[in-house]
């Protein structure tokens, strides 16, 4: 189950259904470090659910996301093929099956009866001895990790800001690396004044949420954001619920941390920002990508009719 | 006009002087005091208890549905049991939960005022948790995904950021379901119990004149409601004070 190349993300087929409307329907990329991805769809194309299922705050329906290697999607281990291989009701089954083999080869009637397992639930004996259960183990500390520390890795800046209103500015920035990465105080206030220097708003750090400008904030959430150290940087409309003046100072931010070679999916709307500062940008519209390419080929050359449809109308 | 003065007195001396009876007033009070601060704890306990099941499988039971396991089964129990007591103590009259409490589950008790905690508590518990899970639910869920997003699990989320802030909400609403509580207590009498109201009772059933009684009662109440309720107005604006 490892897979050879080493994407920093990988996502593959992921669908995300709510009720009946299904939202994202089949999607599968992969994001390199140091890319800055940008997402652009119209509305309600599903572009900001798939952003949401990269850190599973959206669960997605069927699919799976994987982050350096490392599965993040919920599976059940107990659904591994080799661990299936271990069970009763799998050695039973294969061996009826072999019996009745009609010339397949074993690896054929494996294959089959695996899908056939994960497909049917058929697996309701789940305990069955030490050697299951340790292989079961190593299996799910080898292929998965655990979603909080995935999300550690991970960094999200809201549409909303979604700054803590029960917390200072600091407070804001430091939770997190004091409870999860376990810094000391001193050595979090540390860093994250070093961060609010950078953003020219350390003399915010003792005023609450409430106090700041639409910009401030959202500045402020980039840096409690970067304060975790995160690998990748994940930005869901992060200036679409801004006053116009204030979309530059956010875009400024996000254009260093580019610089700075961090990795980044972007979902919005500043097409500016998506030619100047992506190196990917790609198109998704009713639940899958229609077209993904460099940003220069991307804007000038659009190659599927809705692109063309879509940029027409937004540029 | 001098007739009247001498007669309310009279009347006066009649009712709290004479035997010293004042003092049942002073023994009432204090064992309303005791009632209604000890059935505010059990309240808050029982509601934190509760609300938490609730809102915790309100939020997260679907997705721990579709993994299954017995964790899930023995959450959805829990959580129909807090239903059932949510309705069954919004939906009978205190007096009957007391009754029933005095009479039938604690028969061999006779630590009457211990009992009244309880099945005061057992009710105030009921609106309290509600009153929680309204807090909780009406924080913004972006608060929610925040915590979650930057890698806090579900309890630490709700620990640092949701119930600081869900408190900072029903605040005003839990002090006053506490006075709502405070004036409940006086149907501790049903049972036997000398709480205030029971005090001013047995006064009237000594001196044979209600009037003088009923009213100290009636204002002990009232000036103890007028205070706190005094008290979370000022809460109240504090708290405004700190949304800036």
């Amino acid at each position: 189950m490892t897979t050879e190349k080493k994407a920093l993300i990988k996502v593959d087929g992921l669908y995300k259904y709510f009720g009946s409307n299904r939202v994202l329907k089949g999607i599968s990329t992969e994001i390199d470090a140091g890319e800055v991805v940008v997402v652009i769809g119209p509305s309600g194309s599903g572009k900001s659910t798939f952003l949401r299922c990269l850190n599973l705050l959206e669960e997605p329906t069927y699919g799976e996301v994987w982050l350096e290697n490392k599965l993040v999607t919920p599976v059940d281990p107990y659904l591994h093929p080799d661990v299936i291989e271990l069970s009763k009701t799998y050695q039973s089954l294969f061996a009826s099956e072999k019996a009745k083999s009609n010339g397949r080869t074993d690896e054929e009637i494996k294959a089959g009866l695996i899908a056939k397992i994960k497909a049917e639930d058929l697996l309701n004996e789940k305990h069955e001895g030490r050697a299951y259960k340790s292989l079961m183990k190593k299996i799910y500390s080898e292929n998965y990790i655990n979603v909080n520390l995935a999300r550690q890795k991970i960094g999200m800046v809201f549409q909303q800001f979604n700054l803590f209103a029960n917390l200072s500015i600091i407070d804001n920035i430091t939770l997190a690396p004091m409870k999860l990465l376990k810094l000391r105080r001193s050595e979090a206030e540390q860093r994250a004044k070093t961060l609010l220097e950078r953003i020219g708003l350390a003399d915010k750090a003792q005023a609450y949420p409430s106090q700041l400008s639409g910009g401030q904030k959202q500045r402020i959430a980039i840096v409690r954001a970067l304060a975790m150290n995160p690998d990748v940087m994940l930005f869901d409309e992060p200036t679409s619920a801004l006053d116009p003046e204030m979309v530059g100072e956010v875009l400024e931010v996000m254009k260093e941390l580019a610089k700075e070679g961090m990795t980044m999916v972007v979902v919005t709307h500043e097409m500016g920002f998506a030619r100047e500062v992506g190196t990917r940008v790609v198109f998704i519209d009713e639940g899958v990508i229609q077209e993904e390419n460099t940003p220069v080929e991307f804007f000038s050359n659009p190659e599927s009719p809705r692109l063309r449809d879509f940029l027409s109308k937004v540029l | 006009m001098k007739d009247w003065f001498a007669d309310i007195s009279a009347q006066f001396k009649l009712n709290f002087i004479d035997g010293n009876r004042w003092q049942w007033l002073v023994e009432g009070f204090r064992t309303t005091l005791i009632i209604a601060f000890f059935a505010t704890i059990l309240g808050i306990l029982i509601g934190v208890l509760i609300a938490t099941i609730r809102s915790t499988y309100d939020k997260t039971g679907e997705s721990l549905k579709k993994r299954g396991g017995i964790g899930v089964k023995i959450f959805g129990i829990a959580d129909r049991i807090c239903k059932l007591y949510l309705t069954v103590i919004r939906g009978t009259p205190m007096v009957v939960q007391l009754l029933i409490m005095y009479f039938i589950i604690f028969k061999s008790s006779t630590r009457g005022t211990l009992v009244a905690i309880i099945s005061f508590g057992i009710n105030s518990g009921a609106y309290v948790a509600e009153i929680f899970r309204g807090g909780i639910m009406s924080v913004d869920n972006g608060q929610f995904e925040a915590g979650r997003s930057l890698g806090f699990n579900y309890i630490q989320t709700m620990i640092y950021i949701v119930i600081p802030q869900m408190f900072k909400i029903v605040l005003p609403t839990l002090c006053n379901e506490f006075i709502v509580l405070l004036k409940e207590t006086s149907v501790a009498g049903y049972v036997g119990i000398r709480d205030l109201t029971k005090a001013g009772d047995l006064i009237r059933g000594r001196t044979f004149s209600a009037f003088m009684p009923l009213i100290a009662v009636a204002l002990i109440y009232l000036v103890v409601v007028i205070i706190l309720t005094k008290l979370v107005g000022i809460l109240e604006r504090r708290l405004r004070r700190s949304d800036h």
